[in-house]
């Protein structure tokens, strides 16, 4: 316990220092604006800002970076709120009783709920991330190949289980993810891979392009086949404050949803976009009289809003202690860790323990941060959306660009973005889920060479994965969450949620 | 991309289009994906070789992909969306302009061209509103990405920097 508090005191010393809290400002800000504006992720936007680390330090560099990534967590509420247009994909399930707030003319309590619980949730995760990372370190100590390669395995599995729709489908995604991840060169050979002597492909489809491509562009192309059908909640925001009964209702979903939340976050596979879904979804499921959801009832703001926030901030738990992207964002800050030298693993904590510690503190501190800035900014994040689509989009299109460009200079790689937003755009239409896929693209690699590491180490035999015993233990969860979802009752509960939305 | 329109009507043989086309797809894809792995080494002794992993994803991927196509066909489900064309088209238009510019145009053609092209994505582009906007946006990109961010970008066409061509 006093580590634990020695560490935190080595943490913000680290994260009060006024370049580190400067960064956590613009990050904290970088990212609400990001969220704020629908079409544009946290992802395309790490990815845009990557380069300019370079000139930064490591700690400052990340501080930013971990800022922009709960900050957007933070600023798609508020467009799901106003608007019901979720700024970000944790927020989809936001809009269902906020935006219905809203239109009661009870915006106000919705948004401060939505930072009430996102700063509690950031309060407990980041207790959390101190607390679990030493112990989880002693376990990556732990972890062979065969652990390794079954842990990617259920991460991968949770990720099909909670995605929306069909698993069979999902599956699918996680494995043309995997295959995408293949192009380029063999890791122990060197060999050339499927790139068909395409020079850019031989170090293998960039993670960026795919993600912006599949998730950005793709989005874009989808906005546009609506005509603008934007609405703005036009009455004055008053009375920010929730009443008494207000908080009363949601404390305990605020409870519910930072558990939930901080469990799916750690998990590989999990995530905020799912944290927030199975938060709601919990929520509705206790709730004395369900039918309350979907019509403004707080505590579907604000079980999802503190779900997300947690998963955001736990899902760096993976990363710095096991060395594993749990998600699609964490695999760019494993890209942002490797441009300043930084291996992400257990050794990070033992090595650089002021940055695993600062940017630990700055998450703290980039909370408070969050709810001091923005509940009087919601007024100008506002303005900001009045900007019409047929501006903003182009605006976007060009950031991306320059963004991946700016990469590696390189106008092939723009042009693969392209490519995978029309990619992103026909899976949509054919109903497919492009998060299983680019979680399996980032885990390919990693889970092609532990598994062929355990079998080497096994003289081939597969038994190895059942007769560890973690390993073994790992699997069994798997499979016991896919039998779980595959029995038709529980799916049919999977789907209550995103049916019930349409009307 | 083809340009089925939604909605109910006939439906054929096939009960849930957007199953089996996506089904298929992905068959298509992992028998692709054998095609072009074909000449990787496999297994030798008890190793792995570069070819063992493709080939084991992209079977897998195929038996999935060909059941989607199998429950697509004897399942109930929703008719193709419509695929829109012009959106789609515009931006990636955009895309290819801006790669094929950026290079010997440098930063601020590059930036102006694709703002144009990607701005007529939309019905409802205003052209006097679009050139304006793409001029302060050009402006904008042009000041942040060299200046602000140091990134190193030409800013102008290479034939007036250099004087080359």
């Amino acid at each position: 316990m006093s580590d634990l508090i020695n560490n935190l005191a080595l943490g913000f010393s680290v994260a009060a220092l006024p370049s580190n809290l400067l960064m956590c400002l613009i990050g904290t800000l970088v990212g609400t604006l990001i969220g704020v504006l629908p079409g544009i992720g946290p992802l395309a936007t790490i990815a845009m800002l990557l380069p300019i680390t370079f000139g930064l330090p490591p700690v400052g560099a990340l501080i930013m970076l971990a800022g922009i990534y709960y900050g957007a967590q933070y600023g798609g509420s508020t467009t799901s709120i106003l608007i019901n247009i979720p700024g970000e994909s944790s927020s989809v399930v936001t809009t269902l009783d906020g935006h219905q707030m809203a239109r009661q003319g009870r915006a106000g309590p919705a948004l401060a709920i939505a930072a009430i619980g996102s700063f509690f949730a950031g309060c407990v995760s980041t207790v959390l991330v101190a607390a679990l990372g030493a112990p989880l370190t002693s376990v990556a100590l732990l972890f062979g190949p065969a652990e390794y390669f079954s842990l990617m395995v259920l991460g991968l599995i949770f990720a099909v289980v909670l995605a929306k729709g069909s698993i069979l489908k999902a599956v699918a995604m996680v494995l043309t993810g995997l295959l995408l991840s293949m192009v380029g060169s063999d890791i122990e050979t060197g060999q050339s891979r499927m790139a068909f002597d395409v020079p850019e492909l031989s170090d293998g489809i960039g993670f960026v392009q795919v993600a912006m491509g599949v998730f950005g562009f793709a989005e874009i192309m989808r906005n546009l086949e609506q005509t603008e059908s934007r609405e703005i909640v036009q009455a004055k925001i008053t009375g920010l404050m929730p009443t008494w009964a207000d908080l009363k209702a949601s404390a305990g979903a605020i409870g519910r949803g930072t558990l939930i939340g901080s469990i799916l976050g750690i998990l590989p596979g999990g995530g905020a976009v799912i944290a927030a879904f199975a938060a709601y979804t919990f929520e509705k499921k206790m709730s004395k009289d369900p039918s309350r959801f979907g019509r403004g009832a707080i505590e579907g703001v604000a079980a999802p809003e503190s779900a997300n926030n947690a998963a955001a901030q736990t899902s760096f738990i993976p990363l710095l202690t096991l060395g594993i992207p749990p998600n699609a964002v964490m695999a760019l800050m494993v890209g942002a860790m490797t441009i300043h030298g930084i291996v992400p693993g257990p050794q990070v904590m033992t090595k650089q323990p002021q940055l695993f510690w600062g940017m630990i503190a700055s998450m703290w501190l980039g909370n408070l941060m969050l709810v001091v800035i923005n509940l009087p900014l919601v007024g100008v994040w506002v303005r900001l959306l009045r900007v019409p689509y047929r501006m903003l989009f182009p605006a976007i299109v060009i950031f991306c660009a320059i963004g991946v460009y700016s990469l590696n200079n390189s106008p092939f790689d723009v042009v693969m973005t392209g490519l995978f937003g029309l990619v992103g755009y026909w899976l949509m239409k054919h109903d497919f889920e492009p998060a299983p896929m680019l979680l399996g693209f980032v885990l390919g690699p990693l889970m092609e060479e532990n598994l062929r590491r355990a079998m080497l180490i096994a003289r081939g035999d597969p038994s190895t994965f059942v007769t560890r015993p973690i390993s073994a233990g790992l699997l069994a969860v798997a499979t016991l969450l896919l039998v779980l979802a595959i029995l038709p009752m529980m799916k049919k509960q999977r789907d209550v949620v995103f049916t019930e939305s349409e009307t | 991309m083809s340009d089925q329109t939604a909605g109910p009507g006939p439906k054929g043989a096939i009960r849930n289009p957007r199953d089996f086309f996506g089904g298929l797809a992905l068959v298509g894809l992992a028998l692709f994906a054998l095609w072009a792995s074909r000449d990787l080494p496999g297994m030798h002794g008890f190793a792995f070789g570069p070819g063992t992993a493709p080939r084991l994803f992209a079977s897998l991927l195929g038996v999935l992909g060909a059941a989607i196509a199998i429950v697509g066909f004897l399942t109930d489900g929703p008719a193709l969306e419509r695929f829109y064309i012009r959106g789609p088209l515009f931006i990636t238009a955009s895309l290819i302009v801006f790669a094929l510019l950026i290079r010997q145009g440098g930063l601020v053609l590059a930036s102006f061209v694709s703002i144009m092209v990607a701005a007529a994505g939309t019905e409802e582009v205003r052209w006097v509103e679009t050139v304006i906007w793409a001029v302060v946006l050009t402006i904008f990109c042009s000041l942040l990405f060299p200046y602000g961010l140091n990134l190193p970008f030409q800013l102008w066409p290479r034939s007036y920097t250099l004087g080359l061509w």
